[in-house]
């Protein structure tokens, strides 16, 4: 038997089996080991294998090496791009860090439960079927894996009401998305009698809604793209939306809020880009009034309703809604530069989301409360004085979020702005900049609680581990050097755009 | 033609039942009328010559689901509440928005699919026997062929979810005796009372 048999760079999906199969193995060992010895302390064990599994795929992915522009397998469910390279990469990535960042509160909450991270990689699994699934059937059952994954990581504090109430909203609404993707996809499949992209790029490839008359299906297959859309809107928690988001994401543990806040919008996204883009880019003008309402109201929700907020957490939330609606301006616009403007923005985003988080979760207030881990705003005081490089840090992320101008932050905006001009969606550019002035209170509050709050005794926080601080310095330290060399990404977004409008 | 009746009886059962299923009040009820929608759904199924997954369906959902589902209820003793003044208050709204959706499918439905597409070609009349150009297979042996051969990826991507939705059962429901769950101690809900009671 010679080795050539065993080529593993022919199996396209191998990232994915290996996780599918070492999820599988950290089942049994991990069952084994907690049953037997009557549950005795395994979280870091288990997380580190986890670590460890999910390193070990994002090899893989990076082994993939893409000899081939495009490749589908599996009778075209699964196509291996560099959209779904590029994008396993940044959630593998992501997720990593993630994984790392949580250790200490999973500790501190007592949290032994290895399901736990178990469910992290599952939910990973999920996002990366999801980068690169090409029909309907395989992205829906991709869409469940992960947020099934979800809805148990927000519902995993039993003894609390908070997070009970929270996975309960998830499930349900979740589930109402889901059937509305379904409701949208069966649709698709009655008019064209295919669910997949390629296909369906096939049939449509040359139909726009307003001039093709003897095509009298046109309109029931727009009203099964709205209702696709709608669904995914949801799983994004864009404005209309987005009511399910504060509530989730204020009640499920902060760890599992810190995962699905950053890891899975990227993901969605390629789905998003996958349909519109790929499949139906003839019936650009018809969804475009619809995701422009859309983009305006969660603009608008996201500033307007952020300046309320007390608690650190829903503050964070409101940020995201609007953050995400920049992302659609960028999606919308439709130009040659869009697509790599919308990679680029959201890269960005669920990085500066993954510093936020991680500094959320590892300042741990030394008071009474050991089970309350949601902060006020109030509960960051004087940190300034406390813990200075992290102020700093925060300090340094904000900026960026708020899109100060040196910052990475303002030149992916600037960028999406532009696009959006270019297409001339000067209207919704305008409204987009005059919220985005008035979303930058918040942020400027939080750093004026940081630094300028004029109180007597501050408060005390426990140190940081040593592994959990080299990370986030290794954080502050690339974060710097994005915004000094801004290129590395836009090349790499660059490259991806091309190919997504050559094989269109 | 009595094919055509039997699907319109069945769906039109289908829709009413699980219209009543989230307006009875009783939650009993409500589980029979979801039965009833199962079973109505499965006729359809029948209609079709699903017979296999039509069967699966009463087999699963009826046979499994809705049983449990009653046991929940009868176990947990729901008293009906009223509801009558949230139904007053959401109608005008629900309408309103129903109505507008309600036309806006019946409009497309209506543009889309005409009595017979063919009617004004010379295509019209002409018709192929199907059957006689098909290979005949059991329906369980057909979905079988497909599901280990084209769709084997998301067959496991299917086991997967199972997979994930055990484990997720068991973490919601084990008590490993580590941490103090939600347990009822009678002498001490008895001995509350209203004050520092959290409302959420």
């Amino acid at each position: 038997m010679r080795i050539e048999t065993l080529l593993f760079k022919e199996i396209i999906i191998l990232p994915e089996l290996f996780l599918g199969i070492s999820l599988v193995y950290l089942v049994l060992h991990s069952t084994f080991l907690a049953v037997r010895k009557n549950y005795p302390l395994i979280q870091t064990s288990i997380l580190y294998l986890g670590v460890l599994v999910l390193f070990l795929s994002c090899l893989l992915v990076l082994n993939d090496g893409l000899d081939v522009l495009e490749q589908s397998v599996l009778n075209d469910t699964i196509v291996n791009d560099y959209v779904s390279f590029f994008s396993k990469l940044v959630i593998g990535s992501l997720s990593l860090f993630c994984l790392l960042m949580i250790q200490p509160y999973l500790i501190n909450q007592k949290i032994n439960q290895f399901e736990y991270i178990l469910l992290i990689l599952f939910a990973v699994l999920g996002l990366f079927l999801l980068c690169s699934s090409n029909d309907l059937l395989t992205a829906y059952l991709a869409i469940e894996l992960q947020s099934l994954a979800f809805y148990v990581l927000a519902s995993f504090k039993r003894n609390s009401t908070y997070s009970v109430d929270a996975g309960i909203k998830y499930f349900i609404l979740g589930a109402f998305s889901s059937s509305l993707f379904l409701f949208g996809s069966s649709l698709l499949y009655g008019v064209t009698g295919t669910i997949n992209f390629e296909e369906f790029k096939d049939l449509y490839v040359n139909v726009s809604p307003g001039n093709n008359a003897d095509l009298s299906n046109i309109s029931l297959v727009q009203f099964g793209l709205v209702f696709i859309l709608i669904s995914l809107l949801f799983k994004l928690a864009i404005a209309p939306f987005h009511t399910w988001a504060p509530d989730v994401y204020e009640g499920s543990p902060s760890a599992s809020t810190f995962f699905f806040a950053v890891v899975p919008k990227l993901a969605i996204f390629v789905l998003l880009l996958r349909i519109f883009y790929y499949s139906f880019f003839g019936f650009f003008e018809s969804w475009r009034y619809f995701i422009v309402i859309v983009i305006v109201l969660s603009i608008i929700v996201g500033s307007f309703g952020g300046i309320e907020q007390r608690k650190l957490k829903s503050l964070l939330v409101y940020s995201s809604i609007s953050h995400m609606g920049y992302a659609l301006i960028a999606f919308s616009a439709g130009t040659f530069e869009s697509i790599q403007m919308l990679f680029c923005y959201l890269v960005v985003y669920s990085f500066s989301g993954l510093c936020v988080w991680s500094i959320f979760v590892l300042t741990r207030l030394k008071n009474n409360h050991l089970q309350k881990q949601n902060k006020d705003l109030t509960d960051l005081v004087s940190l300034g004085k406390s813990n200075y490089m992290l102020a700093i840090f925060f300090t340094t992320v904000l900026f960026s979020v708020a899109g100060f101008p040196p910052m990475i932050g303002f030149l992916v905006k600037i960028s999406v702005f532009l696009t959006a001009i270019e297409s001339s969606m000067f209207f919704v550019v305008l409204i987009s900049i005059l919220c985005s002035v008035i979303g930058t209170f918040y942020y400027i509050r939080l750093i004026k609680i940081l630094y300028f709050e004029k109180v007597l005794v501050g408060k005390l926080y426990y140190p940081i581990q040593a592994q959990s601080s080299i990370l986030i310095s290794f954080l502050f330290f690339s974060f710097l050097f994005l915004f000094i060399n801004p290129t590395l990404l836009y090349l790499f977004s660059y490259k991806l755009n091309l190919l997504v409008f050559t094989t269109v | 033609m009595i094919i055509n009746i039997l699907f319109y009886l069945f769906s039109v059962i289908l829709l009413l039942s699980s219209l009543m299923v989230i307006l009875v009040q009783n939650s009993i009820y409500s589980i029979l009328f979801l039965v009833l929608s199962f079973i109505s759904s499965a006729g359809l199924l029948f209609l079709l010559k699903c017979e296999f997954l039509a069967l699966m369906f009463i087999v699963i959902y009826v046979g499994a689901i809705a049983v449990l589902f009653l046991f929940v209820v009868m176990m947990l003793d729901l008293k009906t509440v009223n509801v009558k003044k949230d139904v007053l208050k959401y109608f005008p709204f629900g309408v309103i928005i129903g109505g507008v959706f309600l036309i806006e499918i019946l409009m497309v439905v209506g543009e889309t699919f005409k009595a017979n597409p063919y009617s004004d070609s010379f295509l019209y009349n002409s018709h192929f026997n199907w059957y006689e150009r098909m290979d005949t297979f059991t329906e369980i042996h057909s979905i079988g062929q497909v599901v280990y051969t084209e769709y084997v990826l998301q067959f496991l991507i299917a086991g997967n979810v199972l997979l994930l939705a055990t484990i997720a059962a068991v973490v919601l429901t084990i008590n490993t005796g580590v941490e103090s769950d939600k347990k009822q101690v009678i002498f001490r809900q008895l001995s509350r009372n209203y004050k520092n009671v959290l409302i959420i």
